[in-house]
């Protein structure tokens, strides 16, 4: 990862975002670029950035995001830190200091900021968006945000990216043609709407960046969009949110300029590359942390090793579940520089999986990371050295298309994190903690021992590890709280 | 034969305490100390590093648990559970006996050992003393247990209690018999004997002729009395040889830990001080503050006011500054909330011991527990538990006078 911050760039006002193509051979191909932010470490693009949740990479503590080198920037979704409103001002907007919202979630300095609305992927909302609001999903529930509203917000956290508000109605199969057009217009009034806030903020504060939404949908329901986009807002923003790659060709030229940020979700590595392969820059990429939830450390390079004879395609991760790994002392990936890597072995992480340890995540996430960093890296090289093409059909020839399934059990899901409709579908989302004997088996085990005592349930440990569920606590007196409210000793 | 030199710095002149560095195989220690608690090789998602950097050089695994997971075959392969967690420094492991008994209700203890079945298919299992120091020894911790015979300190059966103490002495024989690195781990013995003060004298009689290396006044801390308590600790830390460690069992609240050095004891462990953080309780020298609760939700300073853990400490001392704001915003929605207070509370914990340990050092320990009893209870003498004071008057030291 580039660990150098940005220089020379001391002629441009004091939070302009500066984005430089440093090679490209023409639309529809990759590209290599440079973004610059004052302050803040300089990224080379193709890249990605973290995808927060609550302000911070899952399983990713602050300090382990700084010990493992910190990505360059990081996403931060709005929704996740306003679920007082609209009831009460949320929190983080009452935090009296420069760079609020660095500083409530702790992110080092030269680390870059984004925010946008929803969590990526964003979870689909049953109430319709207005002309004036998005629907989003807090962590108590579904609530309604106005343009003002997030303009607002965007102006008092300080990011130094804002994606501005899309209305796309996530979720929905079909979406008319009425409904596109209403898509263009609202998200071309929600752009305007911010570009104003911005326009009126005070010289001495510190101002953000603006990313103009392109919508998932045919170049000419979105033309007047785009046309007003190019004849009064292009100058006003700094790049582009793209929320289907496989429409940047309709990208209008006068765009091209821009770094584009892209929202369409990858299902796997070679998304990514086709992704890059039609000239995206910027990426989150929420299945690192699927895979990670699901104890599948991923394993492979660009381009490939040299395959060797026939033999089949290689598995994209490795299922660290895998009772054969128990003995393995050997890293997760042999040539891999991170912590996990440098520090401990398969055997560890299939313990602490197979015990339900937190570290077992906290260690894959901070390898799959690390590969990913890596991945990309690579990329670059070879947009770099033109042989991009031919490395991407070497690594669609050598790895398999998806990353491999999930056998084990991830960690405790919450609310937010899985799609309202499972809310409608029968069975747990996360399995009892705590189970009784039936009948038969407690007279079973009596007669193992010989008693005839009162049997009690089986008392397991298991049921601490993680998290604990949590309910609306915000009733909970202070002097309801005491020493001893858990059971002592191990 | 030890492992271990046993380094006494000072002696309270007031009270029992003691300061002293205990030199292990993987270096020293500070006692008094606190042990936080990894029961299955891992400190509920701290990184081995970020465990070190709460100042922690001492930490408990769990026999139990590892004999099942990851079970000896593989710690034998992988060379014993330092490597297998990728721990530099020290560790102790229980005996096993314990859980046995707390989390396997259907487990009977035979003069043979301990008879439960397997958590994982039922089978029918035996704990012998040679089992558990054979899986110690290939667990490689620098202090291991002997298996005891633990019964409810709360028994009414006094015969029961009396076959648990005796039985416990034979078990450590067996033990030592069994020990087979006595070279490079140390075998600590446990007294036994529940609340009789008869009996926990007879036995530490019985251990302490059996010349461990260190040695633990166990089966406390299972919800008796804390008069009793303090009167079980104060009765065996009197007849104890002063030159070696002095470990009491499952203690981890701050005011056991403070009152427990002043009647003669250096080490603790707990699994509360962890577990609490997990439900978003975060440990403060002015009490234990659920951080869930709505009162913090716009609370920006930190989790304790000149705390210098890894959490608290301000981002220009190098530290992340994470406010109780922040830690209400992601305690149990994110795994990385519960990883934060856990350093915190660790850290506390370790704190508080290093504190301790420099006031007995300048000899002004009955001053450091004044203050930390005002601290804690806001200077108001009449919340003081009653416990406390009765157990430190015995010592010398009168928490309501001045």
């Amino acid at each position: 990862m580039l660990q150098t911050p940005a220089t020379n760039i001391g002629q441009l006002p004091p939070e302009m975002l500066d984005f430089t193509i440093l090679k490209s051979t023409g639309s529809l191909a990759p590209r290599l670029g440079r973004l610059s932010l004052p302050g803040r470490k300089t990224v080379l693009t193709p890249a990605f950035i973290g995808n927060t949740s609550r302000g911070a990479i899952p399983h990713i503590s602050q300090d382990n995001f700084r010990k493992c080198g910190g990505l360059e920037g990081v996403y931060i979704p709005l929704e996740d830190f306003i679920e007082k409103h609209p009831q009460k001002t949320p929190p983080i907007f009452k935090i009296e200091a420069r760079d609020p919202l660095r500083k409530f979630i702790a992110l080092p300095n030269d680390t870059f900021t984004v925010l946008g609305a929803r969590r990526s992927p964003p979870i689909s909302t049953p109430v319709a968006h207005t002309n004036t609001e998005i629907s989003l999903l807090t962590s108590v529930g579904f609530r309604s945000m106005t343009s003002e509203y997030y303009a607002a917000a965007a102006c008092k956290l300080q990011p130094d990216i804002v994606v501005g508000l899309a209305d796309i109605p996530f979720g929905q199969e079909v979406v008319g043609t009425k409904r596109k057009d209403k898509m263009s217009d609202r998200t071309e009034m929600w752009l305007r709407d911010i570009i104003a806030k911005k326009n009126g903020m005070g010289e001495e504060e510190r101002k953000f960046n603006i990313f103009a939404p392109i919508l998932p949908i045919e170049r000419d329901l979105q033309s007047w969009y785009l046309e007003h986009l190019l004849d009064d807002m292009v100058d006003k923003i700094s790049g582009v949110a793209i929320y289907d790659a496989y429409l940047l060709d309709d990208l209008p030229d006068e765009l091209h300029h821009l770094p584009r940020l892209s929202f369409h979700v990858p299902a796997s590595p070679q998304e990514l590359l086709r992704q890059v392969s039609l000239g995206m820059d910027l990426f989150t990429i929420p299945f690192i942390n699927f895979a990670s939830d699901a104890g599948i450390a991923l394993d492979f390079t660009f381009p490939p090793p040299a395959k060797i004879g026939d033999s089949p395609r290689q598995a994209l991760g490795i299922d660290m579940w895998d009772p054969e790994l128990a003995v393995s002392v050997t890293p997760i990936s042999g040539g891999c520089t991170c912590n996990a890597c440098t520090k401990h072995h398969r055997a560890y992480i299939q313990h602490l999986l197979s015990a339900k340890e937190m570290l077992g995540w906290v260690l894959i996430q901070i390898h799959n990371h690390a590969v990913l960093d890596s991945f990309f890296t690579s990329i670059r090289a070879s947009i770099e050295a033109g042989t991009f093409d031919a490395d991407v059909a070497t690594f669609s020839a050598f790895y398999e298309p998806q990353l491999p399934d999930k056998t084990g059990q991830g960690p405790r899901v919450r609310g937010y994190q899985f799609k309202s409709e499972e809310h409608g579908k029968s069975g747990k989302k996360n399995p009892k903690a705590y189970k009784k004997f039936d009948e038969e088996k407690i007279v079973q085990l009596r007669a193992a021992h010989g008693q005839n005592k009162a049997v009690r349930d089986l008392v397991d440990d298991e049921a601490l590890v993680g998290l604990v569920g949590m309910t609306d606590m915000e009733g909970v007196k202070l002097d309801g709280v005491a020493l001893g409210e858990d059971e002592v000793k191990a | 034969m030890a492992a271990l030199t046993f380094e006494l710095l000072a002696k309270c002149s007031v009270t029992k305490a003691r300061a002293a560095t205990l030199h292990l195989p993987h270096g020293p220690v500070p006692l008094p100390i606190f042990m936080p608690v990894a029961t299955q090789a891992s400190l509920k998602g701290l990184t081995p590093g970020q465990l070190e950097e709460q100042g922690c050089r001492l930490c408990l695994n769990n026999t139990y648990h590892l004999g099942l997971k990851p079970g000896q075959a593989t710690l034998d392969a992988v060379g014993g559970a330092h490597k297998f967690q990728s721990w530099p420094h020290n560790l102790l492991t229980d005996s096993g006996g314990f859980q046995m008994v707390s989390l396997l209700k259907l487990a009977k203890v035979t003069e043979e050992g301990v008879r439960f079945l397997s958590p994982h298919d039922g089978s029918p299992m035996l704990l012998t003393p040679e089992h558990s120091i054979s899986l110690q020894n290939s667990i490689g911790s620098d202090i291991i247990m002997q298996l005891d015979d633990v019964i409810a300190t709360t028994s009414p059966d006094f015969a029961r209690m009396q076959e648990a103490m005796d039985r416990s002495v034979r078990w450590l024989d067996r033990c030592i018999q069994a020990h087979k690195y006595p070279e490079r781990q140390n075998l600590f013995c446990i007294i036994q004997g529940g609340l009789d003060l008869d009996l926990r004298r007879e036995c530490t009689a019985q251990m302490v002729a059996r010349d461990t290396p260190g040695i633990a006044i166990g089966g406390l801390s299972g919800g008796e009395a804390k008069d009793e308590y303090c009167k079980v600790v104060d009765t065996c830390t009197g007849l104890l040889p002063e030159k070696k460690p002095r470990y009491v069992m499952g203690v981890g609240y701050p005011e056991d830990l403070v009152v427990s050095v002043a009647l003669g004891a250096d080490m603790f462990d707990c699994v509360w001080p962890t577990r609490t953080a997990r439900f978003g309780n975060a440990i403060t020298a002015r009490g234990v503050l659920n951080i869930r609760n709505a009162v913090y939700s716009e609370d920006f300073g930190p989790i304790e006011e000149g705390c210098q853990c890894t959490c608290c400490r301000r981002p220009e001392d190098g530290g992340l500054g994470i406010t109780r704001a922040y830690i209400y915003h992601v305690t149990a929605k994110e795994t990385a909330g519960a990883h934060l207070l856990t350093m915190h509370n660790v850290y506390y914990q370790l704190n508080l011991m290093k504190q301790a340990r420099q006031a007995i050092i300048e000899d002004r320990y009955p001053g450091f527990v004044k203050g930390f009893f005002g601290k804690l209870y806001d200077e108001d003498k009449g919340k003081y538990p009653a416990w406390a004071v009765k157990a430190l008057g015995g010592v010398g030291v009168d928490l309501l006078d001045g």
